[in-house]
């Protein structure tokens, strides 16, 4: 028996966890004294920071290590996305800073849900045991499920809420049911002792279902078709800060927790799920290209673009190879900067009347509002793959692992979709460049500037900035898992 | 020789500098508004002019590669590589490119967004250059992608027009989706060879064509070739991108980015060429595009679309000889892509001009200009020389090579030899059109009253005819510098030079034929317009309108998509869940072949253990067809009750009375929370509903069933019954297995559970102790208001 639990420095590996936890905590408590007015802004502001620090600490703090009897595993996986994920959901507060009260999110709970969802993701990203996986995830699903709900007085917003908790709640369920199944026919929960086991021999039925179960508890996560129907509306009804948080981290840290479940527990039966990947994968992407099209609202459109996302982020993992990990590890960095670029760019357009909602509001923007209409375009050529963007490379990588796995028809579904998928991404640009302006917007708050300036530099000079020092990151962190 | 840090450096700027020149391109138009374009045209000028001074060098068959590192762990290097090839298209592309830039200046002059003009064609220049003369195959593709999306943004460039948005709309999507083909080809050739070099594929030839991913590859970059390069069935985007200023019809869509594609082809000539397949498929696609475009020229009477459709022939010709594959061919292939370039580019400056200064376009609406336009005149009068190939120009020189195919007596050559007759006859006719109809004859009046156009305007067309007609009395010279070298460099072997007037009868009656049928179809032009007119009026369906369809099937589609699967309502989601799940669980079952057999126990069973099978299920069937929910809950629990029962009858009276516990328990709290919610208290699905659900419901229950069964076959781990088995006595000292898992060696465990109901009920006291009260709302709530309301009105309506 190890003594973490009662030695402090033991702890180490999940120093980042602990000061998140005790952090939101504490903020909590000042939110509960501090004055309504000017404490919010204050504790969004803490909040940020805690995420921030917490984000540093997971970067330079090298201790790495099992915990808990095994349940918590920190390691350069494990590492890579939590940075991933906070750096998310900090990028996603910065975003509700001064849009906050027009969305009614200026309560100082939002933020402490926020810290609250991330520890989930982290718990998730660091879970080495059933238990502690499923523990995390419903951390971070019931605060997300708050979150979605957050805004009372919209029927809207309720509804959508409403939706994501009977969804959410049926695909926990699933998740445990195969969870237990998964339990039942190796008797062991940690993943790595499952793993131990299911190598010894012929995998039963039992294991297969659990398997199955499992994968679909965890498609709905990450919103992979078929387990894809509460995206749009999800998206579409929650307030656009909010979308923002939905699109990024927990969509990252699902992908982790999925990565870790596929490659750490079920390496040894890799062809049985690398079907199900393959499936849902090929599913996603032409969905997502074709269903978008129709679409009108910017926010649905932006929902099934992270659908397709996942299908194609999907097929470096059907690879099921230390490439296909690497891969997606960078495939999620780069979609995670386009995401908050883009709703910052969607946030940064405000009407007396309101925020954007169709995409017919963007008309001629470029005109009035160049600098946004300019990042809005490269962030969609990037979501197209178009070179020399970072979407290019994001896309190029797992590819690259799919066809190095011989999956050659994957691959050219891949690249017929991310093309079927152009049409609709650039009929916003057109929209934004050619058609006649019929809003006036009022002026963007500077953080929001920054963030939209940050993020198109990074995807615009990714091949000779970032680039080589991610590639080497996400090789080590999927170097970790093998 | 091997390049130096610095030449590689400099090979990098070529493909740079036009990018860097776009940024500032529009302050240059602030600062000298009147100038602008000369003053830009240094670039491409000096870009010319570095990469003539590698002619030598080339001409001896040198063959360089620049590179410099780029993104070292992807292995993308940022490589350059110049034979006789890339240089005569660098040449063509940085030359050309010096007078469209000047040439803008004067057609676009006063354009409230010409320095926006500027950057774009300047980007362009740099995608082209750097697509030239890339050497990995991934630089390449950016680049030719890069071409794509410049292009899009230059026919979009008057951007208010519906028409010029369409257009670009639909050149972006068949050259950008050509270009993702291509890039599926590229990186399967780059893993069947092992390297993105060009230049390291090019040492071996042949490796391709004996592999067995050649056809794929052959396929995929075809299609990016022939959709870049505007072949049939894909040829449509090029006329319609004529939406475009006339700068870059001349520039993009006649000397240069529509040849991307052949300079593709032309490329992989000694990497894929070679096979049946190319030799087969090559030959019949260009030809087909060669005469259809021909014919489709002489049918239209606006000069830009004719000069459109021409170029589509032309390039029609090029795929045809690249395909043909001799060294004739090649060398052919070659003499036209530049005579072309020089003609085309010129006759489309002059149209250009002559919109310009009388304001139309049509062929038939100007006539006799010549007196007010001399100088462009004599430019279109040049450039038509050398398009009709009249000795001795270019054009004539690249005519008597094509014709020399013939010469080899097999008739695939000759029926390619024909072909070519054919279509150069019918270009001929359309070229002397534009050069002979609207300068000679009685002057007609025009919407403007002509002058003369400017300087910037006449610089192009004059200089470019020239060199049509100069490099065709050097043209030995000329072959010795750019031809010889670069159909070696397609055709991967040395192509002696031997050009020059032979006077070989079999190349030269052809010709003559040529000049013949060519005279007689400009002769009888009208009527031949006519005749096609009538045809196009009979065949209305093309590629064109097959886009559009294609286009707007694809928003049906995606609206139906949406329709069936996204329609916001939650019940279809879940029974979409449950679908989904239901796949699950038969799809392992069916794949692994365990489909397990019925038990046989129903024979076994008793009189009583009969009755309670029956009420169980008569409990579902009244779950699944109860009107309202408080009957649907009690007979779940009725259902709940029958399998306590059958837990008490086969021997398991704790576990028979823990289901009774949870079974109450649930029951009450289902009540209670559904009848306190302001619920509908009927269910208010129709038959056809409840079916599907219930079906969907048994589906899914006996799937479970059937998969517990099939798990029941195989044996489980006894590891934990063993150790409870071994310990519960000497260490828990109790006989009750379960009963000890429970209070002995789950003890916190079992606390926790008792913790969790009792919270469990603490809310649902919450629950009951919220006064039923506030204003009726909820689906159910709402769809009586409806009812009422429509009822009250037809109330209203038969009182009337």
């Amino acid at each position: 028996m190890s003594s973490d639990l009662t030695s402090f420095v033991a702890l180490a590996p999940a120093y980042p966890e602990l000061l998140l936890a005790i952090g939101a905590i504490i903020l909590l408590m000042m939110g509960v004294f501090s004055n309504e007015k000017t404490g919010n802004t204050m504790i969004v502001g803490v909040a940020i920071g805690l995420l921030a620090v917490t984000a540093v600490l997971v970067a330079i703090h090298p201790a790495e290590g099992v915990l808990f009897n095994g349940a918590f595993i920190q390691d350069g996986f494990a590492r890579f996305m939590k940075v991933l994920v906070l750096t998310g959901s900090a990028f996603a507060l910065v975003l509700s800073v001064s849009t906050a009260s027009d969305h009614n999110l200026n309560k100082f709970e939002y933020p402490v849900l926020v810290i609250l969802a991330s520890l989930g993701m982290l718990m998730m990203i660091s879970a080495n045991d059933l238990i502690s996986l499923y523990i995390g995830l419903e951390l971070q699903s019931l605060s997300l499920y708050v979150i979605a709900a957050f805004k009372r007085d919209s029927g809207r917003a309720t509804e959508a809420g409403l939706k994501y908790f009977v969804l959410g709640a049926l695909s926990s369920g699933m998740l445990l049911y195969g969870a237990s199944m998964v339990y039942g026919f190796t008797g062991q929960t940690q993943l790595d002792e499952i793993a131990k086991v299911i190598s010894l021999g012929e995998p039963s039925l039992g294991l297969i279902v659990g398997l199955v179960f499992l994968l679909a508890g965890l498609a709905f996560k990450i919103s992979a078709v078929p387990f894809h129907m509460w995206t749009p509306d999800v998206y579409e009804g929650v307030p656009t800060p909010v979308t923002a948080f939905f699109a990024s981290a927990p969509k990252v840290a699902a992908m982790a927790l999925f990565i870790r479940v596929v490659f750490d527990t079920f390496e040894p039966i890799a062809k049985d799920w690398q079907q199900i990947v393959i499936f849902v994968s090929i599913a996603s992407m032409v969905l997502a290209a074709f269903a978008a099209i129709g679409q009108k609202k910017l926010k649905r459109l932006i929902a099934y673009s992270s659908i397709g996302h996942v299908g194609f982020a999907l097929v470096g993992l059907s690879a099921g190879s230390q490439t296909g990990v690497e891969g997606v590890s960078i495939y999620m960095a780069i979609y995670l900067t386009m995401t908050i670029g883009l709703f910052a760019c969607i946030l940064a357009l405000r009407t007396d009347q309101g925020y954007v909602e169709d995409i017919s509001d963007l008309a001629g923007i470029a005109q009035t509002r160049p600098f946004i209409a300019s990042g809005i375009a490269i962030i969609m050529f990037s979501l197209i793959g178009l070179p020399p963007l970072a979407g290019f490379f994001a896309k190029w990588e797992v590819f690259l692992a799919a066809v190095e796995a011989q999956l050659f028809v994957l691959a050219v579904i891949g690249v017929l979709a991310s093309a079927i998928s152009a049409f609709y991404y650039l009929r916003v640009v057109r929209t934004m460049f050619f058609d006649e302006p019929n809003h006036q917007f009022i002026k963007t708050p500077n953080e929001l500037n920054v963030v939209i300036a940050l993020t198109a530099a990074l995807i615009v000079t990714y091949g000779l900035t970032v680039g080589g020092f991610l590639k080497d990151v996400a090789g080590i962190a999927a170097g970790s898992l093998f | 020789m091997i390049p130096t840090q610095a030449q590689s450096f400099s090979m990098l700027l070529v493909a740079i500098a036009p990018f860097l020149t776009a940024f500032v391109a529009p302050l240059v138009k602030r600062f000298v508004p009147q100038h602008a374009g000369w003053v830009l045209a240094l670039i491409p000028a000096s870009i010319f002019a570095y990469i003539f001074s590698f002619i030598d060098l080339i001409a001896q068959g040198e063959k360089l590669r620049f590179a410099l590192p780029w993104i070292p762990m992807l292995g993308i290097e940022l490589s350059f590589y110049l034979d006789g090839l890339s240089l005569v298209f660098g040449l063509l592309i940085s030359g050309i490119g010096t007078f469209i830039v000047i040439y803008s200046g004067g057609y676009l002059s006063g354009h409230q967004h010409l320095g926006r003009f500027y950057a774009f064609i300047l980007m362009f220049m740099g995608s082209m250059l750097g697509l030239v003369l890339a050497d990995n195959v991934i630089t390449l593709f950016v680049f030719w992608e890069l071409t794509s999306i410049t292009s899009f943004l230059l026919i979009g460039f008057d951007h208010s027009r519906q028409a010029s948005r369409r257009a670009a709309i639909q050149a972006l999507v068949i050259t950008g989706g050509g270009g993702l083909l291509l890039l599926a080809g590229l990186v399967l050739i780059g893993f069947s060879m092992g390297t993105l070099d060009i230049s390291t594929m090019l040492q071996y030839p042949g490796f391709m064509a004996e592999h067995s991913a050649y056809l794929p590859v052959f396929i995929l970059v075809l299609f990016g070739a022939i959709t870049k390069s505007a072949q049939v069935p894909f040829h449509f985007w090029l006329p319609n991108a004529m939406e475009a200023p006339t700068p870059v019809s001349a520039f993009l869509h006649s000397a240069t980015m529509v040849k991307a594609g052949v300079y593709l082809l032309a490329r992989f000539n000694p990497i894929l060429g070679g096979t049946i397949e190319w030799q087969v498929t090559l030959p019949i696609l260009g030809g087909i595009t060669l005469i259809t475009g021909a014919l489709l020229a002489l049918r239209q009477t606006d000069m830009k679309q004719m000069l459109a459709y021409t170029t589509m022939a032309s390039l029609g010709m090029l795929v045809m000889l690249i395909g043909a594959g001799s060294k004739e061919a090649i060398l052919a292939a070659m003499l036209f892509l530049v005579a072309h370039s020089f003609y085309k580019g010129g006759l489309f400056m002059v149209v250009g001009a002559i919109d310009h200064e009388t304001g139309t376009r049509d062929i038939t609406e100007v006539s006799g200009i010549a007196k007010e336009l001399p100088i462009t005149f004599f430019g279109a009068a040049l450039a038509a020389f050398s398009m009709a190939g009249l000795p001795i120009s270019l054009g004539f020189f690249a005519k008597e090579e094509i014709y020399l195919i013939a010469k080899t007596f097999e008739w695939q050559h000759w029926l390619i030899a024909i072909v070519a007759l054919v279509g150069n006859a019918l270009m001929m006719a359309a070229g002397a059109a534009i050069a002979i109809k609207p300068f000679l004859g009685p002057r007609i009046a025009t919407p403007k009253s002509p002058h003369e156009a400017p300087l910037s305007m006449l610089a192009g067309p004059a200089i470019l005819a020239v060199l049509g007609i100069a490099a065709g009395v050097f043209i030995y010279q000329f072959g010795d510098w750019f031809f010889s070298p670069s159909a070696s460099a397609v055709y991967n072997h040395k192509v002696s030079n031997h050009l020059g007037l032979h006077f070989d009868p079999i190349p030269l009656g052809l010709s003559i034929a040529t000049w013949a049928l060519g005279g007689l179809i400009h002769w009888k032009l009208e009527t031949v317009r006519d005749i096609l007119r009538r045809i196009a009026r009979v065949w209305t369906w093309g590629p064109d309108q097959g886009f559009d369809q294609f286009m707007f099937g694809l928003v049906r589609f995606a609206d139906w998509i949406t329709r069936i699967i996204q329609h916001g309502r939650l019940e279809l989601y879940l029974i979409l869940v449950f679908v989904a799940l239901a796949g699950a669980v038969y799809a392992p079952m069916v794949l692994t072949g365990s489909i397990p057999p019925m038990p046989d126990v129903l024979p076994q069973l008793r009189f009583q253990e009969w009755g309670v099978l029956l009420i169980a299920a008569l409990g579902l069937l009244a779950v699944v067809f109860g009107r309202t929910r408080l009957v649907a809950i009690v007979s779940l629990g009725v259902q709940g009750f029958a399998v306590a029962l059958i837990f008490l009858l086969l021997g398991a009276p704790d576990l028979g009375f823990t289901q009774f516990m949870v079974e109450t328990l649930s029951v009450v709290i289902l009540a209670l929370v559904m009848t306190k919610l302001h619920l509908d208290q009927r269910d208010n699905r129709v038959f056809e509903e409840v079916i599907r659900d219930g079906g969907l419901a048994l589906v899914c229950g006996i799937g479970l069933t059937m998969l517990l069964l099939a798990v029941l076959q195989t044996d489980l781990d006894t590891t934990l019954t063993e150790f409870f088995t071994k310990t519960s006595v000497p260490i828990a000292h109790g006989r009750n297995i379960v009963n000890v898992i429970l209070v002995d060696y789950r003890a916190i465990d079992t606390l926790g559970e008792i913790s969790v109901v009792m919270t469990a009920g603490i809310a649902i006291l919450a629950l009951i102790r919220i006064r039923a009260g506030g204003p009726k709302r909820g689906i159910g709530a709402i769809k009586k208001a409806v009812k009422r309301a429509t009822s009250s009105a037809r109330k209203t309506r038969s009182a009337s």
